[in-house]
């Protein structure tokens, strides 16, 4: 095979990620997990900029790494919960009993191999262009052209939801600072 | 060019297969949300393969990524102020013990 830098880079960075989301699963501390979270979305960033994102590559860092991670690492460091905080070795043993078992490892792993099989035979099943078709230039132009002309109303209510987001998370923080005066 | 459609593809496939993994597997509510998030990801990867590598649909795919981040971004914030109420006011966040709204 013919050495590809583009080929390369895609491979690397997509076999970090992989790695790191993995560990996202199975890491036995919870302030870890969030961390391979974290690395995770910097290398999805990486997949976007070969995939001439360049924008979305920004936003990723901007909101994945930036807002998301850090929100998750203070919500972890903010609670008093020993579970959340993951001081012991598994954040939530396994009970050994066989139902639990059932429940929580086998039935989870039929429904991924399920889904991804699905996935993966439809995905062989259909003719895709061997070439990328182009972006035509300018990602950041085109993406806000395309915002303020054909997709104005999804735009305008992503803004209205980011507000009864705030909204809703400061009244859940606030009724439960009254709850706690009074009792 | 010498990555073809499929490669991407693939890398969402597994991701959105760890994530749902973690997301079915787990009993505590911030590794849940891990692994939705993780989900979120791997469809947008999907769109901005597609964006990239079909005909027509380059500003689409992305615009329709970038709504995913603003609602995955919600989603988080909301999310995690009711875990945190929730690890305050019953001190675990394990969803097999939580029934406040079942009856």
């Amino acid at each position: 095979m013919d050495f590809d830098p583009t080929r390369v880079a895609f491979i690397v960075v997509s076999a970090i990620a992989v790695v790191s989301a993995f560990r996202v699963v199975t890491a036995a501390k919870i302030m870890h997990a969030a961390l391979w979270l974290g690395l995770t979305f910097l290398m999805l960033a990486g997949v976007f900029l070969l995939m001439g994102a360049e924008f979305l590559a920004a936003a990723q860092v901007l909101i994945y790494v930036g807002a998301i991670t850090t929100i998750i690492l203070f919500g972890i460091m903010l609670s008093e919960a020993a579970e959340v905080r993951g001081r012991g070795a598994a954040p939530l043993p396994v009970r050994r009993d066989d139902a639990s078992l059932f429940r929580r490892i086998v039935l989870p792993a039929l429904a991924v191999l399920a889904f991804v099989g699905v996935m993966v035979v439809v995905y062989s099943q259909v003719s895709w262009p061997d070439a990328p078709a182009g972006l035509g230039g300018d990602t950041v132009r085109m993406i806000g052209r395309a915002l303020f002309t054909d997709f104005i109303i999804p735009f305008e209510l992503a803004a209205v939801l980011l507000l009864i987001a705030l909204i809703g998370a400061i009244v859940i923080a606030v009724r439960d600072n009254g709850r706690r005066e009074q009792g | 060019m010498s990555i073809t459609l499929s490669y991407p593809l693939m890398l969402a496939a597994a991701l959105f297969g760890i994530g749902l993994y973690g997301a079915l597997s787990q009993r505590n509510a911030i590794r849940i949300l891990m692994g939705i998030e993780l989900m979120l990801n791997a469809v947008n990867i999907n769109l901005v393969a597609f964006a990239y590598y079909l005909e027509g649909a380059a500003a689409a795919g992305q615009v329709f990524a970038l709504f995913i981040m603003t609602v995955s971004a919600a989603e988080v914030a909301l999310a995690l102020a009711i875990i945190l109420l929730l690890a305050k006011r019953e001190k675990h966040i394990d969803i097999e013990q939580v029934n406040l709204l079942r009856w």
